[in-house]
């Protein structure tokens, strides 16, 4: 028996084909397995070295491999983390805010009154981002800054003499350089939400005797929410985290807690401490976009 | 599963093939993507056959190491580090370099991480130029006489200002106090570091030995720091973010290395550096080889940390920068006005005992820690 090794190897090669070809799930994933790679490697597994990492403690420059809270212990005590993590928040949440604001109409435009060539507008909304982010958020150091655009600008029409000090490196700064660069990931979402609407839906309402703001706000705006909730997760969540942007334009006053956690595994070298921050920031911000959508959900029953 | 390419098209064309069918082969397609192999024939560049080098911003400028290009035609390899802070995390977080470039007070701290090797100065040309005190600063070299750090060049800490945008009195009596007075809110900075910024409160708080302060001395320091907060544009991590605001009158005063006063003084702005009461800081930066370092590139590590040496770097240093070198030789290359202009001269041990020499900060993560705080606004 032993003359004929390749017999059972053949024998399981078949066995996993046929296994491969009647199991519904095992193709599934088989079809699935890039992405799956890519989530398990790219997410998931960072997230539990992070969460692991939280527990530990830092000690100069050796990590100390037992259980430990004090990292979250530290984060209620020290003032300075959840004060932070605070300042972010607003500034993300007005960002959000402004984003929306200035994308809204702009979509509305596009979606109701452009009639030909939508493409090449929406093309026109995305340039901004054809650049790198570094040159855009050094565009608005060049129109905020001492000597920039506006300063020279009221200079040369005689309003001010002196250059304004207070349009840049403040919390003010960063809002607006970020609502600039996000306002593309805005629109768009906002843009394909209101393109969908049925447009007979506007008239019936008009139709029925609702006046043109009240048909805004109780057909148009209730339908483009999902756009409108897209757009906000798209800009509030990455922009709780935001780092670059503080250190360029927020002086110092603007700094926000990515920069808190870039420090810590950077120059504080106090990486559990840095781990335990994004962890609680993202926690925090999951209760925040809870909350959001706990509240739009909210507006939605009491509108329709 | 056997198909042939054609039949294959032909069966998703006219759809004979089955759902069944469709769904595995595009499984097998997903494997296939997974296992494909990410490198596709490593093409090595030259560029890997060279040193790789931690340094500071304008030191990978070639005329720097020319002479390293020189022998062997191609340049070395070059990451920037903001401060050594951050390059120490970079390299603890598995960075790895041949050659690094920090400044004397940190030597000691990276040596106990285990990060530097021992520096066999007899394969350095130039080690017999070096200026002999910058041979001897304390902790370079070990007990065993295995040494750590190659000086290069050396410069102050001190304050750079405006003197037409100032109270005259300054020029009378220089000061790190213009770093503190009110008039002048929102028109000042400060380093974003302990060494240059946290240290300079020290100093001004007349901290005993700033770099090991007693518990008081830290509390006067916190305060002070506090205290200037409100009355700061903002902290700089590079010396272009100063420059361009000082030539602009954005800022009026902020502390600073030679190299922003050499460069705003070539471009004929009216500025002034100080040689403060209190006393300026000095310090001293060089080359240290890392214990990390490729052994077959080790050869190519000394000649590269030979050509920072040379009395033709220490010229670019000395004209372009500002700072004095650690080349005895160059020197006699820059003419007496052209040091004199630097403020610098043919005698350096006179200059490089006149400040405060920066030394390591004792208690460092509990300073980095009140720093963090108190530009956090509390």
């Amino acid at each position: 028996m032993s003359a004929s090794p390749s017999e059972p190897v053949r024998a399981t090669r078949g066995g996993v084909r046929v296994w491969f070809m009647r199991s519904e799930s095992a193709r599934g994933y088989a079809l699935l397995s890039p992405t799956l790679v890519v989530v398990v490697l790219g997410l998931i597994f960072p997230i539990v070295i992070l969460t692991t990492l939280s527990f530990w403690k830092q000690d100069y420059v050796d990590i100390i491999r037992t259980f430990t809270l004090e990292n979250y212990s530290a984060f209620f005590e020290k003032k300075i983390y959840y004060l932070i993590l605070y300042r972010s928040i607003r500034i993300s949440a007005f960002v959000t805010l402004v984003t929306i604001v200035l994308a809204y109409p702009l979509a509305y435009f596009i979606a109701f009154h452009v009639q030909k060539n939508k493409i090449m507008w929406i093309i026109l909304v995305t340039i901004p981002f054809w650049t790198s982010y570094l040159l855009r958020v050094f565009a608005w150091k060049v129109i905020l800054g001492y000597n920039g655009v506006i300063n020279s600008g009221l200079i040369s029409l005689g309003l001010i003499s002196e250059p304004l000090e207070f349009l840049l490196y403040n919390p003010t700064a960063v809002v607006i350089t970020l609502a600039h660069a996000w306002a593309a990931v805005a629109i768009l979402p906002i843009y394909v939400s209101l393109e969908k609407i049925d447009r007979s839906l506007i008239e019936a309402a008009r139709d029925l005797g609702e006046s043109a703001f009240m048909t805004f706000v109780r057909v148009t705006l209730p339908l483009s929410l999902p756009g409108v909730i897209a757009a906000s997760l798209l800009v509030f969540i990455p922009t709780v985290g935001e780092y670059v942007t503080p250190t360029l334009v927020g002086g110092t006053r603007g700094i926000m807690i990515g920069n808190i956690i870039q420090s810590m595994f950077g120059k504080a070298l106090n990486w559990p401490l840095g781990a335990a921050l994004s962890i609680i920031s993202m926690l925090t911000v999951t209760l925040a976009v809870c909350v959001l959508l706990g509240g739009t959900r909210w507006f939605r029953k009491k509108v329709g | 599963m056997d198909y042939k390419k054609d039949d294959l098209v032909e069966m998703l064309a006219t759809g004979k093939m089955s759902r069944r069918k469709f769904q595995s082969l595009l499984g097998s397609l997903g494997i296939a993507t997974v296992t494909l192999p990410v490198w596709t024939g490593p093409a090595r560049a030259a560029a890997e056959d060279h040193p790789d080098v931690l340094t500071w911003e304008g030191w990978d400028i070639p005329e720097h190491h020319q002479e390293y290009f020189d022998k062997h035609g191609e340049y070395p390899n070059f990451s920037i580090m903001g401060d050594e802070e951050e390059g120490f995390a970079k390299i603890l977080a598995g960075a790895r370099y041949d050659v690094s470039h920090p400044c004397s007070y940190k030597v000691e701290i990276w040596r106990d991480a285990g990060i530097l090797q021992p520096i066999d100065v007899s394969r350095l040309d130039h080690w017999g130029d070096i200026v002999p005190s910058l041979k001897q600063i304390p902790g370079m070299t070990t007990a065993d006489g295995d040494v750590y750090f190659v000086a290069s060049e050396w410069g102050h800490t001190s304050v750079l200002y405006r003197p037409d945008l100032v109270d005259p009195k300054y020029q009378e009596e220089e000061t790190w106090g213009i770093l503190w007075d009110e008039r002048y809110a929102g028109r000042l900075s400060m380093a974003d570091s302990l060494i240059d910024g946290v240290m300079v409160a020290a100093i001004y708080g007349g901290a005993e030995d700033p770099f090991n302060m007693t518990d008081a001395e830290v509390e006067v320091t916190g305060d002070l720091l506090r205290k200037q907060l409100p009355l700061l544009r903002y902290y700089w991590t590079s010396p272009t973010d100063i420059e361009n605001a000082m030539a602009a009158g954005e800022l009026v005063a902020t502390s600073s290395w030679n190299d922003s006063y050499t460069a705003l003084k070539g471009e004929g702005i009216n500025v002034k550096y100080m040689n403060p009461k209190e006393g300026a800081m000095t310090w001293v930066c060089g080359f240290c080889l890392m214990s990390a370092a490729d052994p077959e590139k080790l050869e190519k590590s000394y000649d590269l940390i030979d050509a920072f040496i040379s009395p033709e770097s220490g010229v670019v240093t000395i004209m372009d920068e500002g700072y004095g070198h650690a080349n005895a030789k160059a020197f006699d290359l820059v003419s007496d006005e052209d040091l004199a202009e630097r403020g610098l001269s043919k005698n350096p041990d006179e200059l490089l005992n006149s400040g405060i020499f920066q030394e390591p900060i004792g208690n460092e993560p509990v300073l980095q820690g009140l720093f963090e705080e108190i530009k956090a606004g509390l």
